[in-house]
């Protein structure tokens, strides 16, 4: 039995006991020996803020610049905010009804924390994160790539308390510090070994030796029944010992080659264009080298205002978050689904990229073995329901695109909260039912290889997908 | 039949009922459970009228089968029906298998199989044979009335068979669990408790801890103990985190450098009432009050500075501070912080004040918030304490605010004399605001410290407030330079020069410690080795260490309660541990830490094994402090008290915390006077505070601490059966739920389980019109009346319906939307349990040798970490017999375990 399976084993029989898991559940994630081996399967999610246009039906610029597609699941018509994708909608689908229960009456502003995690954070108070499903995912891949994640953002490091710059989250839930200058993103990718963590890796092997040691010593003088009490202890130290080993590869490991000179590394997001080239260029190559499998970026922060507010400026418009609040005036839906064109052109433009590209491995492109996700935790005026998310790719593992999902139920013209631009609309009554968006995740990690049957404490895959 | 006559339950939710009962399925049958049956019932005793609680404790002392025959049995008379427990296939011959025969065989049998089951080749051995898990199947299809089918009349069974089929099978059933839990061997070797670990370091260390939190959850044993040896798991991720835990902790109790000049904020109110508010103008004259007012009396009540002198006061809202520059003194007195300012601070109960510190606290250290502050009157019906909040708030909706202070502090001192409280915070456990130390000044950078005054004080007629003199904050904060904690690893030495030596003695000092247990020359060298290797890489001898010590750290000399197999001196030592071990086992037990220098040196030299030298030891270290730890991890673990965490219609913070300590409260109460703990069944007092007073309604008792208070006869409470977190927990949100009130008396206080139920308790389906037509009565009866139910029900409901006088919240009540409670119920012997107080009474009369025996058992469970089986049966009925005959104390009981066999076996 592998050893995957051993943990896997152990837990369920812990389960089968009624009793509370024993084993971190999160552990049972970790690592396998076929990921190794097997053809890449990528996830990445981008996040952006302040959510997207959704004017009621009786409003002119419905037509035109609601984010949500019209007509059904495989003959859905796009609107002028999504059609950049028309030439990619073969490999993409579109989904709504989806949201995470516990953040439906929270600001929308508090709630980039908790998009990829699902956890309970709350308007106010006291705050706690839990596990990003990326990192769930950068668990299972363990040391297969050099870096376990790629955690990126235009204002880079961890923001505030439900005031996230960064969507990744680890395992105790505490944020992941994201990476904002594209040059540090590709020094670390392809140039700079860490002298200090060789270092470390070093001093942590010597120690594992000497604890090696004394537990044989100690394990000499036990009973019988003792001894394979300390097996587990055993067990784990040489189980580190092997994660260690795959570590010291990694410096070992020369770093791949690429080409630089067409890459602007000192790009700034004032420059919105080039930064979001260069940022999903980077993204990119780090998936081509197989350097790491899971990427997260952040798009500005909830609540703008600041330098990274101004992303917009690359469509001719003024500071994002105010788009949001000027939906009334004239022309602006039209302004703000001009901004979110933006942003999935740039999306596309990436997407495009990985499908281009065949898969070093040779199986299919790229974009076949990436499951690339695109969205925000608010869909109207700091609403959080009713997400705006689309993906694209993974077709290697389960992924069938070129539908528009409807999911949840009396909001099939998604007009709940539509046209909405006054704070009692996010406060207002959950009138219509929407799926739990961990549901989404629990299939996405079921098919990248992730045995879960829940996520964020909801059960279950998301029928349908 | 056994069916209940008096079934009064009204719980609505059946549902819940049976998902409880799904959830307890794998229960394992302790041993002591095979007294379920009413073993002390020699003859019904008229009751007719129902004597005192208290004189009930007397006559059921007298009828307590354990002290009437102590003398003839040698000691011995609980230990009937000892050993493991067989299969009864004598049943099976005479009843069963008949039934089986004329309904099952034509499907099941030589001719057809269906299913691939064959009843007549499955063994009736459920214990030793193996076909349990067949014998499961059987038991589901038959309880549930899905066998035989109803197309085969031939093969119907009457309802009489069914039962008799369903208990012989849940009977077997529950027995199998224990055969397989005695045929484990267990065994005291295990890894230290999550909390244990916490507790180890802190001690070891002298440095305050809340990374363990990182740890895993420890998983319950069936009894609800966590520090039960064949539950402790280690995996690779959990032995990361001792590593990263253990180092940190070092490096909090090691200083390197220079002592870090401290940031210092001194906010004197006399400084304040001048002061404009935070970023606003200068106060006009206009907005202050004073003497001359007509509602004076009222204003300087409310949150205002006020000049005492001068009667002078204004409004005050939120404060700000900058850091003073200044030389940092070594240790600042009290005398420094000069007179007391005749401005003070008036902090209302239930009112906060909020310091804008801006963003100069450093990142890690102790902060020291010393608040010199004193009590506006001295009503001793009220009382206030001082809480600390942290928040920040960035940018619009991006906040949070976070209680910083473990515990609250009561203001003590009165206002005239106003005296200094200090908080220590560790900086680095709490919640920062990310951006403060951003260049720009977007999103916002400063951090807020909110003083919070928790009162009780209400009323117009001069209602406590507290008054403020100033407010000290120091961060880092160091008591002396270098720290104790440092100077406690590295200690001054005439060898200090010279690495090598110096590095020796450190690490034996340290290891034997961490250790518990002396440790050799030869057994240092390998860390003497690691250190030469670390040492070119650090700056300074104690950096390289630190890093040595942190593998001492991640040991399982250090992370297990070891116990070495002596079987190759001492014949004798195969079956006890050693007397340094001892020492271990002994402190676990009492302070869930390790063992201080006195306790080693005592065990080292030889004279623990002296039981008089071992009784003072117990004396010493139950008046210790860390003595409390006891009452703290023992008591949830009993109780289950954790089910709190789990309910969410306790919305008061407060209440929810009082009724978590009260049964602790109470514990140790009757701990530290060596009272009986048949107090745990009724006490004629109670142990509490001021919010679960006015939760119970019983009057005159004021401020948070918890303290012994008398009751009167009609109070319904005493003991901890009445206690409002077990009532609460055991509810279903709305109402009592009787079910789980039920398995909760049989599991935690008579250990004697309910048998598994079925995994697919047939639900009542409140979507079926017959059954919402149904009272809620009938709909209870109806489900008992199926005979999957039955045999479950009829044993757990008449506990739970005995608690039917106390609602969801614990409180008492005597009617339910207008009709009257019946809170009767007839035990499966048909004697009446009569409400809370019938069921103590019975207990008291009836029980007494089962509840102390269950006190025993699960004492003993605790103390060695891991649970009892039928080869400690002897021992811990020898216990249990002395305890009896000590009327049943338990401080006796803790010395009574200590020096018994069992607590020194391995």
């Amino acid at each position: 039995m592998s050893r995957k399976n051993a943990l896997w084993k152990r837990r369920q029989f812990l389960q089968g006991t009624g009793l509370a898991l024993s084993l971190p559940w999160l552990e049972t994630y970790a690592k396998t020996h076929r990921v190794e081996s097997q053809t890449p399967r990528r996830f990445v999610s981008i996040y952006h803020p302040d959510g997207v246009g959704l004017p009621l039906k009786t409003d002119p610029a419905w037509k035109d610049w609601s984010w949500f597609p019209r007509g059904g699941e495989r003959d859905f018509e796009l609107t002028k905010v999504l059609d950049v994708l028309e030439p990619l909608r073969n490999d993409i689908t579109i989904y709504s009804g989806l949201s995470h229960p516990a953040a439906r009456t929270v600001h929308g502003h508090s709630n980039a924390d908790q998009y990829l995690t699902g956890a309970t954070i709350g308007g106010h108070g006291p705050y706690k994160n839990t596990v990003s499903v990326d990192q769930v995912y950068a668990m299972h891949i363990g040391e297969a790539t050099r870096h376990a994640s790629l955690v990126l953002s235009t204002n880079g490091g961890i923001g505030g308390p439900r005031g996230a710059q960064t969507q990744s989250f680890n395992s105790e839930g505490r944020p992941i510090p994201a990476m904002n200058k594209p040059k540090d993103v590709f020094d670390m990718l392809f140039v700079t070994s860490n002298k200090d963590a060789a270092a470390r890796l070093a001093r942590s092997k010597s120690a594992l030796d000497l604890l090696i040691a004394n537990t044989k010593a100690l394990n000499r003088e036990l009973s019988s029944h003792d001894q394979q009490t300390l097996q587990q202890y055993l067990d784990a130290v040489r189980d580190t010992e092997v994660k260690l080993t795959k570590a010291q590869k990694w410096i070992d490991t020369p770093f791949p080659t690429v080409d630089t000179k067409y890459l602007t590394l000192d790009a700034e997001p004032k420059e919105a264009r080039l930064y979001f080239q260069t940022m999903y260029e980077l993204i990119y190559l780090a998936f081509l080298s197989d350097s790491t499998r899971v990427a997260t970026f952040q798009l500005g922060r909830e609540n703008g205002e600041g330098p990274h507010d101004l992303l917009s400026l690359a469509v001719g418009l003024g500071p994002a978050h105010g788009l949001t609040h000027a939906v009334k005036q004239p022309d602006g839906w039209k302004n703000l689904g001009t901004y979110n064109r933006y942003q999935v052109e740039e999306f596309s433009r990436f997407l495009h990229r990985l499908k281009e590209t065949s898969e070093p491995s040779g199986d299919g492109n790229m974009l076949d073995n990436t499951f690339a996700m695109h969205g925000s935790a608010s869909s109207s005026f700091h609403l959080s329901r009713n997400y705006p998310i689309l993906s694209a790719g993974g077709k290697n593992f389960g992924f069938s695109n070129g539908r528009y999902l409807k999911f949840g139920k009396g909001n099939e013209d998604n007009q709940a909260g539509a046209g909405i631009d006054t704070d009692s609309g996010w406060q207002g009554k959950v009138e219509v039912e929407e799926l739990p968006l961990s549901q989404m995740f629990v299939t996405v990690l079921q098919r990248l290889g992730v045995e879960t049957d829940s996520f964020g404490g909801v059960q279950g895959t998301l029928t349908g997908l | 039949m056994r069916t209940l006559s008096n079934p009064t339950m009204h719980s609505a939710n059946l549902l819940l009922g049976g998902l409880l009962l799904g959830g307890l399925c794998l229960v394992v049958l302790p041993l002591g459970s095979v007294v379920g049956s009413e073993p002390e019932t020699p003859s019904v005793r008229e009751i007719t009228k129902p004597e005192s609680l208290q004189s009930a404790r007397q006559s059921g002392r007298n009828n307590s089968r354990m002290l009437r025959q102590r003398d003839s049995a040698g000691g011995t008379a609980a230990a009937e029906a000892s050993g493991i427990p067989e299969a009864n296939l004598d049943d099976f011959q005479r009843f069963v298998s008949p039934i089986l025969n004329q309904s099952c065989l034509p499907c099941h049998g030589p001719l057809r199989s269906e299913g691939q089951l064959r009843i007549d080749a499955l063994s009736p051995d459920l214990i030793q044979g193996a076909d349990s898990e067949k014998w499961r199947e059987v038991y589901n299809a038959v309880g549930n009335s899905e066998m035989p089918p109803e197309d085969e009349p031939a093969c119907q069974l009457s309802d009489e068979d069914r039962v008799r089929i369903i208990d012989w099978i849940s009977q077997e059933l529950s027995k199998a669990p224990i055969a397989v839990r005695d045929k484990t061997q267990s065994s005291s070797f295990r890894r230290m408790t999550k909390y244990e670990y916490r507790n180890a370091l802190e001690d070891l260390l002298s440095v305050s801890l809340s990374t363990t939190n990182r740890l895993p959850q420890e998983v319950a044993s069936e009894d609800g103990f966590k520090n039960s040896s064949a539950l402790l798991q280690m995996s690779a991720m959990q032995f990361e985190t001792h590593r990263d835990i253990g180092l940190d902790a070092l490096h909090r109790a090691i200083v390197l450098g220079d002592r870090p000049e401290p940031v210092r904020y001194r906010i004197s109110m006399l400084d304040q009432i001048g002061k404009p508010p935070s970023k606003k103008k200068k106060p006009k004259d206009s907005e202050f009050f004073d003497k001359d007012d007509s509602d004076y009396d009222k204003k300087r009540r409310g949150r205002v500075l006020l000049n005492l002198e001068t009667g002078q006061g204004i409004a005050f809202q939120e404060g700000s501070a900058s850091p003073i520059a200044e030389p940092s003194e070594e240790k600042p007195t009290e005398e420094e912080l000069g007179a007391v300012s005749p401005v003070v601070l008036v902090l209302p109960a239930s009112n906060e004040v909020k310091w804008n510190l801006d963003r100069f606290l450093p990142d890690e250290g102790t902060m020291r918030v010393r608040i010199r502050v004193g009590r506006s009157n001295s009503n001793p019906q009220q009382h206030a304490a001082l809480r600390l909040i942290f928040s920040a708030h960035t940018s619009n909706d991006a906040n949070f605010s976070q209680v910083i202070s473990q515990h609250d502090i009561p203001v003590i001192a009165s206002a005239d004399k106003p005296e200094c409280i200090c908080f220590d915070i560790q900086l680095q456990d709490i919640q920062r605001n990310p951006f403060r130390k951003l260049a720009t000044t977007f999103p916002r950078r400063d951090e807020f410290l909110s003083i919070r005054n928790v009162s009780n004080a209400k009323g117009q007629d001069d209602p406590l407030c507290v008054w403020i003199n100033d407010i000290e904050i120091t961060a880092p904060y160091y008591e002396s330079w270098p720290p104790k904690s440092h100077t406690d690893i590295f200690l001054p030495s005439n060898s200090y020069a010279d690495e090598a030596v110096y590095g020796r003695e450190v690490l034996s000092k340290f290891l034997r410690r961490a250790w518990r247990r002396s440790v050799s020359p030869a057994e240092l060298e390998p860390f003497m080795e690691l250190f030469s290797k670390y040492r070119p890489e650090f700056s300074s001898f104690e950096a390289a260490m630190t890093e040595v010590l942190a593998a001492g750290l991640a040991s399982p000399e250090f992370l297990y309660i070891t116990q070495r197999d002596a079987s190759t001196g001492d014949p004798a030592g195969q079956q006890t541990i050693s007397l340094i071990e001892l020492a271990s086992r002994l402190s676990f037990f009492l302070w869930s830490s390790i063992p201080d220098e006195e306790l080693l040196d005592l065990a080292e030299q030889g004279s623990l094994a002296n039981p008089s030298v071992l009784k003072e030891q117990v004396i010493r270290m139950l008046a210790d402090p860390r003595s409390s730890r006891l009452a703290e991890t023992f008591v949830p673990q009993w109780l289950g008290t954790d089910g709190l965490d789990s309910v969410t219609h306790i919305t008061d913070g407060s209440l929810k915390e009082s009724m978590r300590e009260e049964p602790i409260a109470f514990f140790r109460e009757v701990l530290s006077s060596n009272s009986s703990c048949l107090d745990f069944i009724h006490s004629p007092y109670v142990v509490i505070n001021e919010t679960l007073a006015n939760h119970y309604r019983i009057a005159g008792v004021s401020g948070p601490e918890f303290r012994k208070v008398a009751l009167e006869e009609s109070a319904h409470r005493g003991g901890i059966l009445t206690n409002a977190a077990v009532l609460a927990m055991n509810s279903d949100g709305k109402d009592s739920h009787p079910l789980k009130r039920g398995v909760w008396m049989l599991k935690r206080i008579l250990q004697d389980p309910p048998p598994p139920p079925p995994p697919n308790v047939p639900e009542v389906d409140l979507t079926d019109p017959e059954i919402l037509k149904m009272s809620l009565k009938d709909r209870i009866a109806d489900h008992r009346n199926k005979p999957a139910c039955v045999s479950c029900h009829a044993k757990i409901d008449p506990w739970g319906i005995a608690f039917e006088n106390f609602d969801a919240m614990g409180k008492f009540r005597t009617e339910i939307q207008g009709q009257p409670i019946d809170a009767k119920s007839l035990l499966l012997n048909k004697q009446e349990l009569d409400g809370i107080e019938g069921l103590k009474r019975f207990l008291l009369v009836h029980r007494q040798d089962q509840l102390c025996r269950s006190m025993v058992d699960k004492l003993c469970g605790y103390a060695l970490g891991r649970p009892m089986t039928s080869a400690d049966r002897a021992q811990v009925d020898r216990i249990t017999l002395e305890f009896r005959k000590q009327d049943d104390r338990l401080g006796d009981l803790i010395q009574l375990i200590v020096s018994s066999n069992l607590f020194k076996s391995r």
